[in-house]
């Protein structure tokens, strides 16, 4: 109910930057993910929107309001946090009433806000136990009980599903989009999981060193990286990225070819996904390193010179290692970087 | 065959090593019970068959240190004396200790440690040393044989202990359930009081523990402070059960100990736990 | 569901929110809120320390007697470097705290390593804790009792043969010192067995299993592994212990009066003795106020060491 407004902010811990100069516009209703690997700025970022920490340099905007100098009591942000965060010495019941207590909601209304939220993630047969008492999953629905209950301006989210095991990990996924969807709050979600990203996110903001390194759907960061930090940090194996010559409308590396822009000159960097590598070709020479079945893909590692290369190969693949193989690329699906690691476009 | 052997020895040295530790543990724990149970002996002893040319080891049974105290003696004021000193003290302590934990564990501020060690070390300061202003201190102020300064000395005495003990145990709190309490609406105060204390109740009442022990244990102020059974707690009653032409009168010292050494072992039970943590000040994670 | 959240939103928040206006909170104050939390506790203990510190410093530049305070300068002081039972007491101080420390030390380590694997564990602390909690007043009268005035102690050494007749435990300067320091060890052993054991018990199983498959015997583990792991655990210990055996008074007051001859007089008692018992308040603040200034030295040093090490 609310968008969100980074302008140019800059958090310092002593001599060290968090955040560097980081502007963000987050639109009212949105899902926003933050992801990066950890020490990134991300978590620092969400901290500054909830309040818990104050910007160094910039402001943070709720709405029309400048938040600089509010309170994280008086934001009226909900935070749900990746160790949940549940108070231990009372029920599921009065945590979930204490954010109401706290805002002055008539108590004749707890109740009912109570069972509401509870009914929302499932919980409401635990409403009278310690959290001491409950699994993973339902403590952590009961941390989303809590903060749906008052139904905030903003929801934030910090890594709040990886303590979990995968399988509970998929279905609370869902259920925290479903409850996103259904109740159309603003909500900013911080990971480094980039599942979790590509399948929660309207928007993801990739980020790394407490700068932004790419916004946008998970779709264009996964088809259009911005740059080599982003194009291997998403996917899953990630982007295959080599290091080579350009010239002449050719890229060359030790055992590894592949056509290139003609504009392109002297050192660039190759990228290439698995899923866009095939065995039989001529684009990489080299032995079979490894050979990882999965049950619905197989993975394969080949060496070429001193490189490695992913290639997602068909299920049935098999291998020994130390065998000579060749790899052919999918010539529409290469991606050129320049050697600030920036992405160079024009035609392949 | 030699494979034989080896086991053979092997478990020859561990049957001997088990011997070797019950002898150990054996032998120290009669040098730590005997002299209490013989001196539980002693509180059901007639007077004169304590001090004798000899020792008597099977004395006859009496109840005179019993009647001695209920007759001769304001026991049960000098137990008063000791619960309202004693139970004051602590409740000063955590007044001030629990504030001042909270902001030594939670919070970031110049000159943090600094204050943190200046409190943990006025536990290092030898009660002598302080005795002689402290006494004069006391005199100015007319609370000479008061319980009031006793309850203020044992304050003192623990302030450091409990502070740090709780400090310890604050440390420990995720700084998340802070966090949450603070996006929930709650503000400083609140979140002190409805979170954090709940929160590390053990280490609370492990401080608090503590402080009661070593209050119900002060000698050397309460010697000074209290001239008469208006203000004379157990532990400085005992050492007035001496003197006079009966000299020192050990059946009734001894039931005295143990009237107080019951309560303080059910305290210590309770808290069984957390002991080498409180004893340490927080130092150790038992 | 979908029908559901519109109604909850209109219920929630949305309608108590409004009547409060956002708390700004100025910055000096959250700035100044955890020195207003720290301050009652601090100024109550520089009350107690700092006052009484300022005073006896002062008081020590003077004679007292019960007519008034006559100024002295620091004659106190010269006095005192002077005087053979200040420096005796700094030295029983230390030889009777010395020995009782070291063997404490070794008998609680010993008692932690043989009991911590034990399955009766929980039986061997109880039985071990004990002679802590009775009042320090308690125990001095139990060793006055076995040493001296019931002569128990001497009559179970007859019997054994150790000795030919009743000893008089008061009336060698080494054998008064040693009832002082069976007295102090036979109370406070527990304290360092109590934490010796928690640190035993504490330590990482895996390490611990991992050196058996390396073939390592249990003592061998305990010098090798424990040992080491446990070293800054033993220092914040012995510390605690050390800085509380340099203030002994209630055994002496209780046991030996520092008798004979001043043998067993610990600093402690010296303060007490010259200012409560012979009223020379002034020069007992002098002496206060050197054992004040060996205390900040060692708990600057020492104390603060310990502590950063036992953090870790």
């Amino acid at each position: 109910m609310a968008s969100i407004h980074l302008q140019n902010i800059v958090k310092r811990y002593g001599a060290f930057t968090g955040v560097r100069h980081m502007s963000l516009d987050i639109n009212d209703e949105e899902f926003l993910v933050l992801l990066g690997p950890s020490g990134c700025g991300k978590t620092t970022t969400m901290r500054m929107i909830a309040g818990l920490e104050h910007p160094t340099e910039g402001e943070v905007i709720i709405g029309t309001e400048v938040m600089n100098e509010v309170d994280a009591r008086d934001r009226d942000v909900a935070m749900v946090f990746q160790g949940y965060a549940l108070y231990p010495n009372m029920s599921i019941y009065e945590n979930i009433r204490f954010p109401l207590r706290m805002r002055g909601v008539p108590a004749s209304e707890h109740d009912k806000l109570i069972r509401r939220a509870a009914d929302m993630v499932e919980l409401g047969s635990y409403l009278d136990r310690k959290p001491g008492a409950l699994s993973g999953g339902q403590r952590q629905r009961a941390a989303l009980a809590r903060a749906v209950v008052r139904e905030p301006q903003v929801f934030l989210m910090d890594e709040p599903l990886s303590n979990l095991d995968a399988k509970l990990r998929a279905s609370m996924r869902v259920q925290i989009k479903h409850l996103q969807r259904q109740l159309k709050i603003t909500t900013v979600y911080v990971t480094h999981d980039q599942i979790e990203a590509m399948t929660l996110a309207d928007r993801i903001v990739i980020m790394n060193q407490g700068a932004i390194q790419q916004v946008g759907t998970p779709d264009q960061i996964y088809s259009d990286p911005a740059n080599t930090f982003v194009a291997g940090f998403i996917g899953s194996p990630p982007m295959n990225l080599i290091e080579g010559t350009a010239q002449n409308g050719k890229f060359t590396a030790s055992g590894i070819t592949a056509p290139c822009p003609a504009h392109l000159r002297g050192k660039v960097t190759l990228g290439i996904r698995p899923e866009d590598c095939r065995v039989g070709g001529d684009n990489v020479q080299g032995l079979v390193y490894g050979v990882e079945p999965t049950g619905d893909v197989t993975y394969l590692t080949v060496m070429a010179g001193s490189k490695q290369v992913e290639v997602k190969a068909a299920r049935d693949y098999r291998s020994d290692i130390d065998v000579a193989i060749g790899i052919g690329f999918d010539p529409a699906r290469l991606y050129f970087f320049g050697e600030d690691g920036e992405r160079i476009r024009g035609a392949a | 065959m030699p494979q034989t052997l080896k086991t053979a020895t092997k478990r020859k040295s561990r049957g001997e090593s088990m011997l070797l530790r019950y002898l150990v543990l054996g032998s120290w724990a009669a040098c730590c019970l005997l002299p209490i149970l013989w001196f539980l002996t002693i509180a059901f002893r007639p007077r004169t068959e304590i001090i004798t040319p000899s020792p008597i080891y099977w004395p006859s049974f009496s109840l005179d240190a019993w009647h001695l105290l209920m007759s001769d003696w304001p026991i049960a004021q000098y137990m008063r004396n000791s619960f309202f000193a004693v139970s004051g003290s602590v409740i000063i302590d955590l007044a001030l200790a629990i504030p001042a934990a909270y902001a030594l564990s939670r919070y970031e501020f110049k000159g943090r440690e600094d204050i943190g060690f200046y409190i943990l070390s006025t536990r290092m300061m030898a009660p002598a040393i302080v005795a002689v202003p402290i006494f004069f201190l006391f005199r100015s102020m007319g609370l000479l044989d008061t319980v009031w300064a006793l309850m203020l000395v044992y304050a003192a005495i623990n302030l450091s202990l409990v502070t740090w003990i709780i400090r310890s145990y604050m440390l420990d709190i995720p700084k998340e359930l802070e966090d949450a309490a603070r996006t929930d609406g709650a503000g400083d105060l609140r979140i002190l009081w409805e979170i954090i204390v709940p929160a590390c109740l053990p280490g609370i009442i492990t401080a608090a523990v503590i402080a009661t022990i070593f209050a119900i244990n002060e000698f050397l102020f309460t010697l000074l402070i209290a001239s008469t059974s208006k203000a004379y707690t157990m532990s400085v009653a005992l050492a007035n059960f001496t003197g006079g032409s009966d000299g020192v009168i050990y059946n009734a010292i001894a039931l005295v100990s143990f009237l107080a050494f019951a309560p303080i072992l059910i305290l210590v039970i309770l808290i069984q736990k957390h002991l080498s943590r409180g004893l340490t000040m927080g130092a150790v994670k038992g | 569901m979908a029908a559901i959240a519109p109604a909850h939103r209109t219920g929630g928040v949305a309608q108590a929110a409004p009547n409060r206006a956002p708390r700004r909170r100025s910055p000096a104050l959250r700035k100044a809120f955890p020195y207003l939390l720290v301050a009652p506790a601090l100024l109550y203990l520089m009350a107690i320390t700092l006052y009484p510190g300022a005073f006896a410093i002062y008081q020590s530049l003077f004679v007292v007697t019960f007519k008034g305070w006559d100024w002295a300068g620091i004659d106190n002081y010269t006095r005192l470097l002077g005087d053979r039972e200040f420096w005796a007491a700094l030295g029983n101080t230390a030889v009777i705290g010395g020995i009782s420390l070291v063997l404490q030390t070794v008998i609680a380590m010993t008692m932690a390593y043989f009991s911590y694997r034990d399955p009766m564990i929980k039986g061997w602390r109880i039985v071990f804790l004990m002679p802590m909690l009775f009042m320090p007043s308690a125990v001095a009268f139990i060793w006055k009792l076995g040493f001296n005035d019931g002569r128990v102690i001497s009559d179970i050494l007859l019997g054994l043969g150790i000795v030919s007749k009743n000893v008089d435990w008061l009336g060698s300067i080494w054998l008064a010192r040693l009832t002082l320091i069976v007295a102090d060890v036979w109370q406070w052993t527990p304290f360092l067995f109590i934490i010796f054991v928690a640190a035993l018990q504490g330590q990482d199983q895996e390490i611990e299993e991992a050196a058996r498959l390396d073939g390592a015997s249990w003592p061998a583990i305990f010098w090798n592994i424990s040992l080491p792991m446990m070293r800054p655990i033993i220092v914040v210990a012995i510390t605690l212990r050390g800085i509380d055996i340099t203030t002994m008074f209630t055994n002496v007051y209780i046991m030996t009066q520092g008798s004979p001859g001043g043998a067993t007089e610990t600093m402690s008692f010296f303060i007490y003795r010259q200012g409560f018992r012979m009223f020379n308040f002034g020069y007992a603040s002098a002496a206060s106020v050197l054992m004040l200034v060996m205390t900040v030295v060692i708990a600057q040093t020492v104390v603060k060491r310990a502590f950063h090490s036992g953090k870790k």
